[in-house]
């Protein structure tokens, strides 16, 4: 991190009365996947924007490669970026797409069409050169919306939300490629997302905002598993919220006293991810365990929440198998233990 | 099927029946009249070329056709270049209250008569009109502006600038931003962008736009007579001569359907030319 590629410091930026982004410090090293994420106007896509040059900060610097960028035009930057309408010429074809970036740059004719054609083959778009832009499909899209951003070569590449209008058995698609591009690039990908799914599954760190301002930054792992703030802790969802008041080494709330994983005093929030929870019918598992009547399943891939009603009325959510759920055969209004172990909870920030 | 295509032709009904009985039927009959007989200052029912041969095979008549042609062509291509300034600020330079305002004022010269506006401009161009007198304070002039080309020009910028603004802002403000953004992103400066993004993207509504200019001005009375000083003849003041002098309202209706031979042309051209796909 001692040379880092980027680096936001105390970046702000301001329209009108609204504070989109509020000093923001950041770096950003060579070769990382970084995704940043967060629900809509958090200011993640602001900050991208700041990078690209479309945007230029109210407060702080920004600088690439060393270099302040303050005041320097995008079309002077080298920061192509992927628009999540994807923004490709339609009165251009395929080819004359992917070359824009090039003429722009003064590169001859003949290189141009070489460099261009090496990109559609790399991403499986060879075929496609002389199509118009209407006649493709939205994945197809996609890639010549890469190639044209990758084909200047550039140390960086910059995505706005890119797979958010693609049907969900694409999506897992173009993850893969995106992924397998940046390795074989090496070179850095900042990647703007609301999705979490595609933050996790792709990004060597996640950059998690809300509100303007930087709520964690660390690897998928570390944010699920120890989310820093109340807000990071809903945000990435799939977590049971239980607030009160810690006194030593449990935690005073209205489902009942709660042993805390560490010592603490005063108001407290502590988080119990949804997968470490067990629900049991007859007698509560092993560890802490509170009372929930049964609500609903929900069913997303090959894991199912389901949710449970406290007794204050609060939610709690625990992630089970299939296998699982037929076992337990839960009816509505059912009262279940749910039950999880002390290391499996994590004292947030409030 | 059949009750929804029936559904449909009932919508087009008073569309159709418009068309015909103020465009088809019209057209149709000054089309007969061009084959008529006049004798002694009177039509007669005929069918004659000759009409057609005295228009057609006359020096006059060919020039009165290229000066209008060059002229429609010209305030087209002057006009447009004229407007896409003051239509790119308003497309992307102001705030949308802005745009609502201007747009309106765009339209208010439509209140008057243009004729009125035509008048208006006599009193600024005349030998010791407005400009003049104003450049004759710093030694220059005068210049001659009224019953020259130039007056003409004036006059057409008159009836159709703030019409090929208005169309022009419109088609520009419905350029896609990201695709501006993405030019510029890809290294395109922002006054390259224009060439190479935003006229491509915006190209039907320019070309509809200056379109119109031909149009409006291709049949233009007014400008040509009031401002150009009628000399050397447009189409529309050849008109007007060969009703006056003797009745020749069969060789005019000749004239007419040269015209709108001329716009149906050129409009069918230029629009096919702006919804042209590249596909190859």
């Amino acid at each position: 991190m001692d040379n880092p590629l980027v680096s936001f410091t105390g970046v702000s930026k301001r329209f009108g009365q609204v504070w989109a982004v509020k000093s923001l410090d950041l770096s950003i090293t060579r070769g990382e996947f970084v995704a940043l994420m967060g629900p809509s106007g958090c200011g993640k896509t602001t900050t991208l924007r700041m990078l690209a040059g479309l945007e230029e900060p109210t407060e702080g610097t920004i600088s690439i490669g060393g270099r302040v960028m303050n005041g320097v035009a995008a079309h002077e930057r080298d920061t192509p970026m992927v628009w999540q309408s994807l923004a490709l010429f339609p009165f251009l074809n395929v080819r004359e797409n992917v070359e824009f970036g090039l003429k722009m740059r003064g590169v001859a004719k003949e290189e141009r069409t070489s460099r261009a054609k090496e990109w559609l083959d790399r991403l499986g778009m060879s075929d496609f050169g002389d199509r118009g832009i209407e006649q493709l499909s939205g994945g197809q899209k996609q890639r010549v919306a890469l190639a044209r951003s990758l084909v200047t070569e550039p140390e960086m590449l910059l995505l706005d939300e890119p797979l958010s209008a693609l049907d969900a058995h694409l999506v897992i698609r173009m993850q893969g490629v995106l992924s397998s591009l940046q390795r074989e690039l090496g070179i850095t990908f900042v990647y703007v997302t609301h999705s979490q799914s595609e933050a996790f599954s792709m990004a060597d760190r996640v950059v998690i905002m809300g509100d303007g301002e930087i709520a964690q930054i660390g690897p998928p792992r570390e944010i699920y598993r120890r989310p820093a703030t109340r807000f990071v802790a809903e945000f990435v969802g799939r977590n049971n919220i239980f607030e009160g008041e810690a006194r030593g080494n449990s935690l005073h709330s209205p489902l009942g006293t709660l042993p805390l994983p560490v010592t603490a005093f005063g108001p407290a929030v502590m988080a119990v991810a949804a997968d470490r929870v067990s629900a049991n019918r007859d007698r509560p598992g092993e560890g802490p365990s509170v009372k929930g009547r049964f609500l609903s399943e929900e069913f997303s891939g090959t894991s199912i929440l389901c949710y449970f009603e406290g007794s204050d009325g609060s939610t709690i959510k625990a992630q089970v198998d299939e296998e699982a759920l037929d076992l337990l055969a839960p009816s509505h209004g059912e009262v279940f233990w749910i039950s999880w172990s002390t290391d499996a909870a994590h004292l947030v920030g409030s | 099927m059949a009750t929804s295509s029936r559904y449909a032709f009932t919508w087009r009904l008073p569309m159709l029946i418009w068309q015909a009985a103020f465009f088809v039927v019209p057209l149709v009959f000054m089309a007969a009249i061009s084959f008529w007989l006049v004798k002694n200052y009177r039509m007669e029912p005929d069918f004659i070329l000759k009409n057609w041969s005295k228009m057609l095979g006359r020096g006059f008549f060919w020039d009165a056709y290229w000066i209008t042609l060059w002229r429609a062509s010209l305030a087209a291509l002057v006009i447009s270049l004229i407007a896409f300034p003051a239509s790119y600020s308003l497309a992307y330079k102001v705030s949308e209250s802005v745009r609502r305002w201007a747009v309106f004022f765009l339209i208010v010269p439509f209140f008057t008569s243009y004729l009125v506006r035509a008048y208006a401009w006599q009193v600024i161009l005349a030998e010791n009109g407005v400009v003049n007198a104003v450049l004759g304070q710093v030694g220059l002039g005068p210049f001659t502006m009224l019953n020259t080309g130039f007056g003409a020009m004036i006059g057409y910028l008159t009836l159709t600038l703030p019409l090929v603004i208005v169309l022009q802002t419109f088609s520009l403000s419905g350029v896609d931003r990201n695709q501006i953004e993405a030019a510029w992103n890809l290294g395109c400066s922002p006054l390259r962008t224009i060439v190479q993004v935003i006229v491509p993207s915006a190209r039907v509504g320019l070309i509809i736009g200056a379109v119109f200019c031909f149009i409006l001005t291709f049949g233009d009375f007014v400008s040509p007579f009031y401002l150009g000083g009628s000399k050397p003849p447009t189409l529309s003041i050849l008109i007007i001569d060969t009703t006056k002098s003797g009745q020749q309202w069969p060789r005019a209706a000749v004239v007419a359907l040269i015209m709108i031979a001329t716009l149906f042309c050129t409009a069918f051209a230029a629009v096919s030319a702006a919804y042209r796909k590249r596909t190859r």
